[in-house]
């Protein structure tokens, strides 16, 4: 079983914790912010729905104010908090990326059940990790906190296909 | 050698090599380390648990009880190991169990000269007996006298991983009811799991010589597996056990990767733990053979049909060179037919019942076999068997010369599984076992297992139920599928004792139970299955019982004068087999034990001589040692006074850090403080108590307004997500009217604390275009700024007592701050500080921390009363002002310092008045914290003393009773260096 995939870290990347403030439904703020576990891009943005009224955006071009664009936008909307420096992120791709997570995830990651665009905030070997599938292949992008990420990274390398 | 010479299915060109007790024996590619001992004519194979008689090879499957040996050596040794499932490959070690000194000669085995005292109930018996001699003889005697494998007592060399799989349809077992239902569900394209304990598919279609359809059963077996290979939405689990079903629809399985191998490739786990999350499951685990209940139907020899036949079809193995069969059902009768075609002589079959099937017995008298109808077996004789003594029904005793006896007491299905949830199995009188009533949700027992024991039952149950399975999700059924497989008969009248035999009958073998314990407890009372279970240990070896259970429940049901139905069965509990506790914890042993964190300094802290500590899961800077330190103490003290005059720095970022916004941000701060948030002015900070529901001390921190509806919480490093936790309680359910979020930004910032009077200096020097003077930034203010293009805050907060701030810089450029920190600190000899020369600082300056806040203090006891607004309600207040809360005599927070300057004070020693007894009733508190001061040149102390503010100036004694020694302190105030906060203010 021995399938290919690559892990790549994406640095550079602006993120940001994303609150509704009271009363702010996610379809008032833009088709952009899911409802539920998803995910949705626009433009250089992604939106991951975390919990209920709240997402972690991750901006390709966040530029030197970040979050302060965002802020702006939804200025009494939304409370927003700059988690730039929170997470490590991981892109795992390729044939074995699937079979690589599963068995550290306890949710069923097939392609008809978390199909692209799905979101999940669960744990793998006692790490929380916030992940989604941007899209039909199998590639995974995973967010893990900073601190946990070397013992993730220990978890990932003594895993055999 | 008793290879027979042709059929099975092993590989005759692949010659194996292993070992058994030092002996070098040969084997073939495809053999059981059971069928290899066979072929070799090794027939003891152990020692039993109790009696440490001889035992041999009772079964071909995991059900076995006898054979179990000790596989591997060294830190690899698996004790317990069955013999009939260890699969054979070059090199394999083997060792006999529970003989001293070997197997043949065991001085053990005098244990069966006192076989009367080492009756049912022994163990519990002993408790009556005179107290004295329990520790110093009973148990030990008890403990080295019975027992099976030992471990190897050397950490396990290999590791374990897991996985977690989905499937509309799990099926547990590859016989032929699974082997169908796996086909038939592939395809209809479900997404299967096939699961089996064995290296090969097909289950008795490889132990029989069968045919499905137009061919030999194994035949059929391995078109079968060959077509699920080719299903991508199936998947084959060989070599692996489903051990335990667990609510929610999930399966527990083991699969054993490596333990085949002569040697595991590096880095590939041993086995692997499968949560299965399974929406259907079928159960075709099929049946296990039972033991008859007769004078020495323990040695070796004795062997159950089923695993006769296993070991002549599927291994070409003869177990014995003259044979009888002794049977209560038509199944055994096969063997015998097996036993003739294979070459063995078949001395006689006996059967209990006065009417065999007539076609079986005609055809074997044909071949000149007696049948001896309506006759039981009392005795077998000789160790390894050498004869039988037979009953015949005129009652009329014989004896037969025979090597091997295939015994047959029918089947009961292996249902185990289906038990774990707590379904109790009921009685059949149709089939003479217990069966699946209800099963756990989702799941469906199929062929043998649900009590349809002919391969056509088997067969055609897979594929119906797998149809159903099908229906039931809409989805199309797929290629036809149908099955016949020739005809069988499956009559059977059990009998459960074959009563007056000479010598002990035997019936659990794995924990040397036999008949005679069973009545004895039932006379003594223990007439229900679940205390006979305990006070006989019936079934409680590593089989479960699998081949015991139902005939000591028959026994005990016929000696008690029940039904077999009334008395019942005990539930089966997972796991059911055994599963190594290295499966379990997988990945998580060692220091993976639970996930470590790490701050952003990590590695420059290593490069600079720290040692660590655990903070929760944080791994933080204990101390810098530096080259000629020798004592941990030294370096704390040096740390000190370089902060205390100088400048010192240390990351403080595994406090906890909450950003909390929104128009309600300073309503719900105020109801979560007991002092008042809403009134901060932005830029400001000041410091928070939060209570518990309860009144107690939950936690302290600092509060930062940054704007207007913004506030940035600190708390604790190890009461970071409690209070992360209450706080989203306080937002969400207590008060959801409030307009307030929070995030945890405990990971977005890496924070050092830069701690002493040259610490502006140090900070002008890293930040030259900022004014720090105290007009701009003074004590208890914060301001943003830029730091490498990064937004950063700086926080003009103190821990140590000393001129001091935070400085905060996104955690992703975390690693940088440590290295610019002590660059811009050279001309001030910056000095990096731990974990503890932090705790001597606030010891000192009587800062109460985590030893102080134990969850069993009030702010009052700690000082801080002053901080509880009366003019707001606030979590906590109401129960806080409970009279035991308030009492006056309650301990409070005291600073202590010893009258001998040169004693030591420890933390955990207790208070007591000078001149009063040392006992309980004179206690009036203790030590919470304690430091040796360099600033001071003495130890002292933080305690919690009855009534202590009030009592300052006077002596008590600190009493260590663990650490001995008496030492006598003075009681003052907590605050030991600059009490008017000049320095802080500097």
């Amino acid at each position: 079983m021995a399938e290919p995939f690559d892990i790549v870290e994406r640095r550079g990347l602006a993120l940001a914790s994303v609150m509704a403030r009271k009363g702010v439904q996610a379809a008032a703020l833009g088709p952009e912010f899911p409802e539920g576990p998803q995910c949705v891009a626009k433009g250089e943005m992604m939106l991951v729905g975390v919990g209920p009224g709240a997402w972690l955006a991750v901006s390709e071009g966040g530029g030197e104010d970040w979050p302060g664009p965002l802020e702006q936008r939804l200025a009494g909307r939304c409370s927003i908090s700059d988690q730039s420096g929170a997470y490590v992120l991981l892109h795992i791709a390729g044939a074995g990326a699937r079979t690589l997570l599963q068995r550290g995830v306890a949710i069923d990651l097939h392609p008809d059940v978390f199909v692209a665009g799905s979101a999940a905030t669960t744990a793998i070997a006692h790490i929380g990790v916030i992940l989604w599938r941007p899209a039909a292949e199998e590639a995974f992008d995973l967010a893990v906190f900073r601190s946990y990420a070397a013992g993730f990274r220990r978890w990932l390398a003594s895993q055999s296909l | 050698m008793s290879r027979l010479a042709a059929g099975g299915l092993i590989d005759r060109g692949a010659p194996v090599s292993f070992s058994f007790d030092g002996r070098v024996l040969a084997g073939l590619a495809g053999d059981s380390l059971a069928s290899a001992l066979i072929a070799n004519d090794v027939r003891v194979v152990g020692r039993s648990f109790k009696y440490h008689r001889p035992r041999g090879i009772l079964t071909a499957g995991s059900e076995e009880p006898n054979a179990l040996v000790t596989l591997g050596a060294g830190d690899r040794a698996e004790p317990n190991t069955r013999a009939t499932t260890a699969e054979l490959f070059d090199g394999l070690q083997a060792r006999s169990q529970n003989r001293w000194p070997s197997l043949g000669f065991d001085l053990m085995a005098v244990n069966q000269l006192f076989a009367p005292i080492l009756v049912a109930g022994f163990y519990y018996k002993t408790f009556m007996w005179p107290a004295f001699l329990w520790e110093r003889l009973y148990e030990p005697l008890i403990r080295r006298a019975a027992g099976l494998g030992a471990l190897s007592g050397l950490p396990d060399p290999d590791h374990y991983d897991r996985n977690h799989a989905f499937c509309d349809l799990l099926i547990v077992g590859a016989g032929p009811a699974g082997l169908a239902a796996a086909v038939t569900a592939g395809r209809a394209g479900l997404r299967v799991i096939l699961a089996d304990e064995d290296w090969r598919l097909g289950g008795r279609l490889l132990a029989e010589r069968r045919v499905v359809g137009a061919l030999p059963s194994h035949a059929w077996a391995s078109v079968a597996a060959a077509e699920l290979a080719r299903h991508a939405n199936v998947t084959v689990l060989t070599r692996t056990t489903v051990f335990g079903i667990y609510d929610g629809c999930e399966y527990g399985a083991v699969e054993r990767l490596t333990d085949h191998l002569p040697a595991p490739p590096s880095g590939a786990p041993r086995q692997r733990l499968w949560k299965i999350i399974a929406k259907r499951a079928l159960l075709a685990t099929g049946a296990v053979e039972r033991p008859l209940v007769f004078g020495g139907n323990d040695r070796p020899g004795v062997m159950l049909a089923s695993a006769v036949s296993a070991y002549l079809n599927r291994f070409a193995v003869a177990p014995g060179r003259r044979a009888a069969v002794f049977t209560t059902g038509d199944s055994a009768w096969r063997t015998a037919r097996d036993l003739l075609d294979a070459g063995v002589e078949v001395a006689a079959v006996i059967d209990a019942r006065p009417d065999p099937p007539e076609a079986a017995a005609a055809a074997m008298r044909r071949e000149g076999v007696e049948v001896l109808a309506g006759a039981v077996v009392t005795d077998a004789l000789g160790g390894p068997l050498k004869a039988i003594e037979v009953r015949e029904e005129n009652g009329r005793v014989r004896r037969i010369a025979v090597d091997l006896l295939a015994v047959s007491g029918g089947w009961s299905p292996s249902i185990g599984l289906g038990s774990h949830l707590g379904d109790r199995p009921v009685w059949s009188d149709a089939i003479h076992a217990f069966m699946l009533d209800r099963a756990p949700p989702g799941m469906a027992p199929i062929g043998a297992a649900a009590g349809r024991f002919s391969l056509s039952q088997a067969l055609n149950d897979g594929v119906r139920e797998a149809l159903a399975v099908a229906d039931a999700f809409g989805v199309a059924r797929g290629a036809e599928f149908a099955l016949a497989a020739d005809q069988e008969t499956v009559r059977l009248s059990p009998l459960w004792d074959v009563a007056k035999s000479r010598t002990k009958a035997f019936v659990d073998f794995q924990n040397d139970v036999t008949r005679a314990d069973i009545t004895l407890a039932v006379r003594e009372g223990f007439t229900s299955v679940e205390h006979l279970k305990r006070y006989t240990t019936l079934g409680m070896a590593t089989d479960q019982g699998r081949t015991s259970q139902l005939n000591g429940h028959a026994l005990m049901a016929a000696a008690a004068g029940k039904s077999i139905a009334e008395a019942g069965v005990i539930l089966a509990r997972p796991p059911s087999v055994p599963v190594a506790i290295g499966v379990f914890a997988g990945h998580h042993r060692d220091e993976h034990f639970r996930p470590e964190r790490l701050t952003a300094s990590d590695d420059w802290a290593r490069s600079h001589g720290a040692a660590f500590v655990d903070a929760g899961l944080w791994k933080r800077a204990q101390w810098f040692a530096r080259p000629g330190e020798d004592d941990w103490l030294q370096t704390v003290n040096r740390e000190v006074l370089a902060t205390r005059s100088g400048v010192g720095v240390c990351d403080v970022s595994t406090l906890g850090k909450i950003d909390v916004h929104g128009p309600d941000a300073p309503a719900l701060l105020d109801r979560l403080y007991v002092n008042r948030m809403s009134t901060l002015a932005v830029g400001r900070v000041r410091y928070g108590l939060m209570l518990r529901e309860d009144g107690m001390v939950m936690d302290d921190g600092t509060v930062t307004r940054l704007a207007a509806d913004r506030y940035f919480v600190t708390t604790t490093t190890v009461n970071a997500a409690r209070v992360m936790q209450h706080i989203d309680f306080a937002r969400q359910v207590l008060w959801p009217e409030l307009d307030v979020q929070a995030c945890s930004v405990t990971e977005q910032w890496s924070t050092w604390s830069v701690a002493g009077p040259r610490s502006r200096d140090l900070l002008q020097a890293l930040l030259p275009d900022l004014d720090l003077s105290n007009r701009a930034l003074p004590y208890m203010n914060a301001t943003a700024l830029r730091w490498r293009g990064a937004r950063a805050r700086l926080f003009r907060v103190s821990f140590s007592g000393e001129l001091a701030y935070e400085i905060s810089v996104p955690a992703d450029r975390g690693a940088l701050l440590p290295e610019a920190l002590m660059a811009a600190g050279e001309a001030f000899s910056a000095t990096p500080y731990g974990t503890e020369a932090l705790g001597v600082m606030r010891v000192e300056k009587g800062h109460p921390a985590g030893a102080e806040l134990n969850g069993q203090t009030t702010a009052a006891d700690l000082g801080l009363d002053g901080l509880m607004s009366k003019k707001k309600d606030y979590i906590g207040r109401v129960m806080a002002r409970r009279p035991g809360l308030t009492d006056s005599h309650r301990p409070r927070l005291v600073g202590l310092e010893p009258i001998d300057a040169g004693a030591r004070l420890r933390a955990g020693a207790h208070l007591v008045p000078q001149g009063s007894d040392r006992i309980a009733a004179n206690d009036q508190g203790y030590v919470t914290s304690a430091a040796f001061s360099p600033t001071l040149g003495h130890w002292i102390a933080l305690a919690l003393l009855e009534r202590g503010p009030a009592r300052h100036g006077e002596t008590v004694v600190v009493h260590d009773p663990v650490r001995g020694g008496d030492v006598e302190a003075r009681v003052r105030h907590p605050i030991f260096i600059d009490p008017d906060g000049s320095r802080l203010r500097g």
